[in-house]
């Protein structure tokens, strides 16, 4: 060893870099698995609005275009993904209250 | 120990761990400022001031006249005493061998200036400083200890000048003789040495110049204390008092330190193991220096009470040592690394355990997702069958959000997602069945049905 200040430094960098790393990693792996959910929520809203679309019988314009907004909106964050859902389901009521 | 009781131990380690730690790093850099303690086991407390200086045992009062004086006093006489020489000799056996050796004897205590005259003075064959015997290149000196004695107890020179007329004339040297003689001290003597000595345990004679015996060298050298007996140099040819073994005979246990002049002796318990060892390194290092210098007895007698200091430090005889707590502290230093080092490595261990993911070892056993994903995807193929136009909207949005919690379920989200995923298709399914009008075909009926 070639000072040992040396050894009680790396000791010191090791233990706040363990620290940082326990601290950071779950938060970030907490927010990584909130969007993927939002996104998943987000898709399953869209591809069921766009069900919906097929099958409604008129076209309704408004809800044609909360739907193009939702997937328009389909790269992001976490809001993004809850602004679309938000926007795909109401399409979604739209097209189904048409019937 | 269940794998959720081995978790629940484990945080609040990690973190005692890394308490630990730091509880250690503080400690070691405190200790960085303490590097002023300086533990030692068995180190000897004697002090190492010495005598030997340039004009250290100089005496005021000591002189010499000038070298012109000098030289026609040894030329008018075969041996000039200057005043206040206190070397003496054997003149019968110096006479057999001396010729026409002329000698000066000077003082002791000269400083340099004054000694280097009495080696200018250039008709002197030999010149005595004190009692250092020098002539030409040479300068006499003894090497055992009953010459050092009568050397410093009564100022004999007579081997010293036999020794170097001889080496200066290339002749043989005799042996050397010890002419020092004994008698008992009288029943007075003794009795008031004793007097003194039970009294404040030390005796200075008249015309000795002990002052005071130096306190922390005596403590040292004998922690029990010991008896002083200060004589002052003895009168040449007349037969020296023997107070220490006197002394010791009435009491064995006590140890007594006898100074004839600068002639130390030691008398009572462990005499035969260290006493002649002491006086032979004492007077071996410091003969030359007392010889031609001027001390008191008190600081000769400091240098050699710490000198038996040593000795009994260095184990060479049988004393307990005093006993040096060592310091914990200091102890423990060594330690400290590998604790910390420990800790870090726990700490490291334990923290890669936490960041493992949590959900495996609980969901799988929870988990009813697949179950209920193959369940509802099987009622799915089975109703499609006999959906119409009216019902396949339905069908088809339970299809999609079935398919969306299958991938769900295999990109690991949350099971709570997935579980809403799958309500919304066991909806989905439940309107179809609902419009196709076939109950059996309803999710809660058709899963349970399933399973039975």
């Amino acid at each position: 060893m070639a000072h040992p200040y040396l050894f009680w430094l790396a000791g010191a960098v090791l233990l706040v870099a363990a620290g940082v790393v326990t601290t950071l990693l779950p938060h970030r792996r907490a927010r990584s698995e909130q969007r993927r959910t939002a996104w998943s929520v987000a898709r399953a809203a869209i591809d069921s609005a766009a069900v919906s679309r097929d099958a409604a019988p008129d076209r309704v314009p408004e809800a044609e275009r909360l739907l193009t907004r939702a997937e328009s909106l389909a790269r992001g964050g976490v809001d993004a993904a809850r602004a679309a859902a938000e926007h795909a389901r109401q399409a979604d009521r739209l097209w189904r209250g048409q019937r | 120990m269940s794998a959720r009781g081995y978790r629940r131990l484990a945080e609040p380690l990690r973190w005692a761990v890394l308490g630990v730690a730091v509880l250690v790093l503080v400690v070691f850099l405190l200790a960085q400022r303490q590097q002023g303690i300086d533990v030692s086991y068995g180190r000897s407390p004697a002090s190492t001031a010495g005598v030997a200086t340039d004009s250290a045992g100089t005496a005021d009062r000591a002189t010499v006249p000038s070298v012109d004086e000098m030289t026609a006093l040894v030329a008018a006489a075969p041996v000039v005493r200057l005043p206040g020489a206190v070397a003496y000799w054997n003149e019968q056996r110096v006479r057999e061998v001396a010729g026409d050796t002329r000698i000066l004897v000077a003082p002791p205590g000269l400083d340099k200036d004054e000694r280097e005259r009495v080696r200018d003075v250039e008709n002197a064959t030999i010149r005595v400083i004190g009692t250092e015997v020098s002539g030409g290149f040479y300068q006499a000196s003894s090497d055992t200890l009953p010459a050092w004695r009568a050397q410093f107890a009564t100022g004999d020179v007579t081997d010293l000048l036999i020794a170097l007329i001889t080496a200066l004339r290339k002749e043989s040297t005799p042996a050397d003789r010890d002419e020092l003689r004994w008698r008992e001290p009288s029943g007075p003597e003794l009795t008031a040495v004793l007097t003194d000595l039970r009294a404040t345990g030390r005796h200075v004679a008249p015309g000795a110049t002990l002052t005071d015996v130096p306190e922390t060298a005596a403590r040292n050298a004998f922690p029990d204390g010991a008896w002083y007996v200060a004589l002052p140099v003895q009168r040449y040819g007349e037969p020296l008092p023997r107070y220490g073994p006197a002394l010791s005979a009435q009491f064995p246990d006590q140890p007594i330190v006898v100074m004839y002049g600068l002639w130390i002796e030691y008398h009572g318990p462990g005499a035969a193991d260290f006493a002649e060892l002491a006086g032979a390194s004492f007077y071996g290092q410091f003969a030359s220096v007392l010889s031609r210098s001027d001390y008191p007895q008190r600081n000769v007698l400091g240098v050699y009470l710490n000198r038996v200091t040593d000795l009994r430090y260095a184990g060479l005889f049988e004393r307990p040592l005093p006993y040096r707590p060592a310091d914990p502290l200091r102890v423990a230093l060594p330690a400290l690394p590998w604790l910390f080092a420990g800790c870090v490595a726990a700490f490291l261990i334990l923290s890669a355990r936490s960041l493992r993911r949590p959900d495996r070892g609980l969901g799988r056993r929870r988990d009813t997702a697949p179950v209920r994903l193959a369940g509802l995807t099987a009622l799915a193929v089975e109703v499609s069958l006999l959906t119409d136009a009216r019902s396949n909207p339905a069908l088809t949005r339970g299809i999609v959000a079935l398919q969306a919690a299958r991938s769900a379920w295999e990109e690991k989200l949350p099971a709570r997602h997935v579980r809403t995923l799958l309500d919304e298709a066991t909806a989905e399914l439940d309107d179809t069945a609902r419009q196709v009008g076939i109950a059996s075909y309803r999710p809660d009926n058709y899963l349970r049905g399933r399973l039975s």
